[in-house]
């Protein structure tokens, strides 16, 4: 039924006027816009097919932006980079008015940094939260506390992501401090040597973490939301933990590049994208929360981005990253450098 | 004298264990029910069976096969009469050509694929198969002068001078009597091209057009979401075909060198 | 030794060499220039951002200990790693050319290289599963050794060791194959007759003529794995970081190619430097 609705949607779109259009997508592979049955359906509803490209980076990102004029119609750019991909003009304001689903995307999303000057940047796509997940076999009771990764007893069953950035953020937190403007940068560096010794091993990828944890090396680690949903999906005995000191949040987007000249398509493609039907579907696959209120509202109540994501008091203790400028990230970089050498 | 020989066979053993304890790690893996590699092992085929139906990883292993192929060839070639040449001849220069092969083992290879996407998009060669080639070409060409050369240097200089002193013109010694004798050489150093080319992500990664990935470039991009022993399954049946190919190989071609 | 060239091998050189030289002229040689070009910038060219010359990407070397802390530590690394590929890889070769003859030899050259045509990536992780806790090898060892053992190899130095070991051992083995199978059985044979012992032939006669082979592959072990970032960060947890990781940092987490490229050409100036140190050293002993 509501698949109904949307074939008609797309097809009265297509009717508009574009012909068949390949579009070119550069994200992170498995995150959504690469699913099968959704680009089939996209294809089979508007004759627009969909070729992936795959960066491993933010920076490769850009490099690719930067370095391939015209390859691409659609890219996903993180919040925090979305203003500086405008202001090199690798990206344009996007012509929201095609598009059915706009009108349903969470207000505060849209005075986010995906706005500029009240011109849409990036479409607001989904969010999730950086904090972490446990072992369950190893607790108990759930801990409630950032503190727990420098609990002795957990000495050499502990783990944190290798990004400086997230690294640096997550030891303000542990120090009480505003993660978006760091005051005493010291304490940071304090606390997280304090932390070294307790850790088995850095991840990298959802895939090291998954191995490491089901091989039980983990007791607790720091996670992606949408990445512990998946997890858990896939039975592992983890549960994702937003403690009391709080956790940081992202927002994703979809962006037009400016370079791109099938726009028309890559805009049928973005409304698909935030379609509630669209998003129903991926979160069955293990999604990050939507930024549609329509779509988040049309989850199943047990599902996890409803459950734990959906929770005012969670809500509430969320800081989202603002963007960080070069100079920011190569001093928490050689921070971060420093102790890991030292080890 | 036969403790020796038996102590011998013994560390050959061993140390072909020790190469491939990973290989049977990883083919057993590919029948094991856990997508995260747990153990204890549980007998399963349906990593290949999802493999069956998988043509982006079949594809992406066609394409690196056959790119590594074509690498092996040109970079054999090329490598070998650059090795032949740098032996045979003293001229002003050959220290610092010889050097220069340095660079490209030295420099990770992250920053020299950098450095080649940066100036292939400069000078217009842009993004494709070709440019892929010429990149794998590149990093496979220091190997094999490197190897060959190992080989060369115990090349006694007098065979060819006798043999060109019977008249024989410049390329009928090195074909006769030259080739021959580094022929193991050659073959080492063709098995590295292929094995540069088949496991080289960066370059690939930079240089391939949207879509054309190579198997290397799809195993490293869905590390963010976690591959599946999907990988390990074609990766056995990758290296169960090539050791069929190669077993065959020995039986009929010699190459090992001979006195 | 031929001294200077005749007009017609000057031109026959030149054939041989012009192909190979010029395919990495324009493949490596150039883009690498153009990488040496922005380690004196203080950013990469692209955007808008104002660029100037200046000398602070090498000077950040210097700067703090991180760095050269840190070229050090693979410095030994690739000592060990070099050491361990010899001492396993050379006996190897040696049995390989000296003692298996016929078809077999054939066969055993080709499986020495295999493993190589495997996914480094793939055979890193299948590596962690053979080293971590209760993995392959931990439940290998309960299997046949009474009472509990726990070798807690995975995330030590250790594990990076036995990972590019293992990726970088079939160069040393074959090189010095290369190199013994080339020594003539007879010389071998008359200073068998002449009453010489094996230790002797073997560190005499065999060693020396077989070291341009051995030192090939020494080289083509070394000089890489003084830069290698992936097994590190996989095999070696929190004591995994080392010079090469840092480069990659300074490729992906931050935009500051000019500091990676930087770092890249002090570590290609230091692994240079280490090999002509030591090649004086190195030739004496080969005559």
């Amino acid at each position: 039924m509501t698949r109904h609705l949307f074939l008609s949607s797309l097809l009265a779109l297509s009717a508009t006027g574009a012909l068949a259009d390949e579009i070119r997508v550069l994200n992170w592979q498995g995150y959504g816009t690469d699913l099968g049955w959704a680009v089939e359906a996209f294809a089979e509803a508007t004759g627009h097919s969909v070729v992936h490209e795959y960066f491993t980076s933010e920076q490769e990102m850009l490099t690719k932006l930067r370095t391939n004029p015209g390859a691409y119609d659609v890219v996903l750019i993180n919040a925090a980079f979305t203003r500086q991909a405008r202001d090199e003009g690798l990206i344009g304001a996007i012509d929201t008015s095609g598009m059915a689903n706009f009108g349903t995307v969470a207000d505060g999303f849209l005075e986010s940094e995906l706005v500029i000057d009240g011109a849409v940047f990036g479409v607001p796509w989904t969010w999730g939260l950086t904090s972490f997940a446990v072992n369950t076999a190893a607790f108990e009771t759930v801990p409630d506390s950032i503190e727990v990764f420098w609990d002795p007893a957990h000495k050499g069953r502990v783990s944190i992501r290798d990004d400086a950035l997230e690294v640096v953020q997550f030891g303000a937190l542990a120090t009480g401090q505003d993660i978006n403007d760091i005051a005493d940068l010291d304490a940071v560096e304090a606390k997280l040597a304090e932390l070294m010794p307790q850790i088995r091993t850095f991840w990298s990828s959802e895939n090291d973490w998954n191995q490491f944890m089901a091989a039980g090396e983990l007791d607790v680690a720091t996670y992606w939301s949408g990445s512990a949903a998946r997890s858990a999906d896939m039975g592992l005995p983890v549960e994702f933990v937003v403690p009391k000191e709080g956790a940081v949040a992202w927002l994703d987007g979809l962006s037009i590049p400016d370079s791109s000249t099938k726009k028309e398509a890559a805009v049928a493609f973005i409304d698909w994208m935030i379609d509630p039907e669209f998003y129903v579907g991926w979160d069955k696959e293990g999604a990050p929360a939507s930024a549609n209120a329509a779509a988040a509202d049309a989850l199943p109540d047990d599902s996890f981005n409803k459950r734990v994501l959906g929770d005012p008091d969670v809500v509430a203790r969320v800081t989202f990253q603002a963007p960080v400028d070069d100079a920011t990230r190569e001093k928490y970089l050689a921070l971060w450098q420093g102790l890991k050498a030292r080890q | 004298m036969n403790a020796l020989r038996i102590a011998g066979l013994i560390w050959l053993g061993l140390v072909l264990v020790f190469l491939y304890a990973p290989i049977l790690v990883m083919a057993a893996m590919s029948f094991n029910a856990s997508p995260f590699y747990q153990l204890p092992f549980d007998f399963s085929t349906r990593w290949y069976e999802d493999l069956a139906s998988n043509t982006a990883i079949r594809t992406a292993a066609t394409r690196s096969v056959l790119i590594a192929l074509a690498v092996t060839v040109i970079a054999t070639a090329l490598g070998t009469s650059a090795a032949l040449a740098l032996f045979r001849y003293d001229f002003p220069g050959k220290r610092i050509l010889q050097v220069l092969l340095f660079p490209p083992i030295a420099i990770p290879w992250l920053i020299t694929g950098t450095a080649m996407l940066i100036f292939f998009f400069a000078i217009g060669v842009g993004r494709g198969t070709p440019a892929v080639l010429i990149g794998h070409v590149a990093l496979a060409l220091p190997y094999v002068i490197v190897v060959v050369n190992a080989r060369l240097v115990s090349f006694d200089r007098t065979l060819e001078e006798a043999a060109r002193a019977l008249g024989a013109n410049p390329w009928t010694v090195t074909r006769r009597v030259t080739l021959p004798w580094i022929a193991p050489g050659v073959v080492a150093g063709a098995l590295f091209a292929f094995a540069v080319s088949f496991d080289q992500f960066v370059v690939s990664y930079f240089l391939a057009k949207p879509g054309d990935s190579t198997l290397p470039v799809l195993i490293y991009t869905s590390i963010r979401k976690g591959f599946t022993p999907e990988i390990n399954a074609v990766s056995t049946l990758i290296i169960v075909g090539s050791m069929a190919l190669m077993l065959v190989v020995a039986r009929f071609f010699s190459f090992g060198g001979h006195r | 030794m031929a001294g200077t060239l005749s007009a017609g091998d000057g031109r026959r050189a030149a054939r041989l060499l012009a192909p190979a030289y010029l395919w990495l002229t324009l493949a490596v040689f150039l883009p690498l220039s153009a990488m040496l070009f922005f380690s004196f910038l203080t950013a990469a060219p692209f955007g808008d951002k104002p660029v100037e010359a200046t000398l602070s990407n090498y000077r950040a070397f210097f700067e703090t200990s991180t760095y050269a802390l840190l070229l050090w530590k693979s410095i030994k690394l690739g000592l060990w790693v070099t050491g361990a590929c010899i001492l396993i890889g050379y006996p190897c070769a040696l049995v390989l050319a000296k003692q298996i003859r016929g078809r077999a030899r054939e066969a055993l050259f080709l499986l020495v290289i295999l493993p190589f045509w495997s996914n480094s990536l793939v055979r890193i992780f299948s590596w962690a599963i053979v080293l971590r806790g209760n993995g392959v090898l931990d439940r290998a060892l309960d299997a046949v050794w009474p009472g509990d053992v726990r070798l807690a190899l995975m995330f030590t130095p250790a594990a990076v060791v036995i990972g590019l070991v293992h990726s970088y051992l079939p160069y040393v083995i074959l090189t010095s194959y290369l190199a013994l199978q080339a020594i003539d059985d007879d010389i071998v044979e008359a200073a068998r007759s002449l009453g010489a012992r094996r230790l002797t032939i073997l560190w005499r006669l065999v060693l020396p003529l077989s070291l341009p082979g051995l030192l090939a592959g020494a080289v083509l072990v070394f000089v890489p794995v003084v830069g290698s970032f992936m097994e590190p960060r996989i095999l070696g947890g929190r004591f995994g970081t080392y010079y090469g990781t840092v480069i990659e940092d300074q490729f992906v987490a931050v935009f500051n190619w000019p500091l990676g490229a930087a770092l890249s050409f002090i570590l290609l100036a230091v692994v240079l430097l280490i090999l002509g140190v030591s090649s004086p050293v190195l030739r004496r002993g080969m005559q």
